[in-house]
């Protein structure tokens, strides 16, 4: 049954014209990472997408992005420390 | 989802003075982290940090000099892990300075960001573009947990 909030790994494999075997592989792969939970609700299995799971890889390149703003802004100082002290 | 860091800081210091300050173990650690660095390419070196459990990540940032122009272009990978041999940071970090009339434009790029994550590895490209019809398709959840 297809609802809203979640595929069956069958539908899912219709929407994008790869084999059931295929999609599984993928789909666990999903899984172990942490993307996606699956719910077996009867015969079907049921997949939901876990917003966290995206937000974990986003926060990798947050944490750099003001990791370098920072260190770059330190470096600045320092530079003109050495200036300031001649 | 942008892979790659891309930021510019002027300074109003030649490049051959900021060029020291990114190619000299002592002055890299007062701004960047300690350091075992040396301006010879194909040298391996650590930068040392607090661990970030979230990240799995131990605090070792294992790196190699790949290029170097001195006084224009610097550039070593990056890589992190949690401390028992997996890798699950593998970047590049590249540093350009651009001599300017009154100081340095100082360019850095650190691509490579997202690439090992595990389920980066496991997708091919077209996979890429499924999950995003997916997120199209679905309603996202949030009350799960990572298993990352």
């Amino acid at each position: 049954m297809l609802t809203k909030d979640s595929l069956t790994i069958n539908s899912l494999a219709e929407n994008f014209d790869m084999s059931r075997p295929a999609v599984s592989k993928h789909i666990k792969i999903l899984y172990s990472a942490g993307f996606i939970s699956i719910e077996d609700i009867g015969r079907e299995r049921y997949c939901m997408l876990k917003q966290d799971g995206f937000d974990e890889l986003q926060n990798w390149i947050n944490f750099f992005d003001s990791f370098w703003k920072n260190k770059m802004k330190k470096l600045e100082t320092l530079l003109n420390n050495k200036i300031n002290k001649k | 989802m942008n892979r790659t860091i891309k930021q510019n800081f002027f300074y109003s210091h030649t490049p051959e003075v900021v060029w020291e300050f990114l190619t000299n173990a002592e002055l890299i650690a007062q701004w960047l982290m300690p350091n075992d660095f040396q301006p010879v390419v194909g040298h391996d070196f650590t930068f040392r940090i607090r661990p970030i459990p979230e990240f799995e990540f131990d605090g070792i940032i294992y790196c190699k000099v790949l290029e170097m122009i001195p006084h224009k272009r610097l550039s070593y990978s990056w890589k992190g892990g949690p401390g028992d041999g997996r890798i699950n940071l593998d970047s590049v970090v590249e540093w350009t300075l651009t001599k300017k009339d009154n100081g340095t434009e100082l360019s850095l790029v650190h691509s490579g960001l997202m690439e090992n994550v595990s389920i980066y590895n496991a997708m091919t490209k077209g996979w890429m573009e499924n999950m995003a019809k997916i997120a199209g398709l679905i309603k996202p959840t949030t009350n799960g947990t990572t298993k990352a």
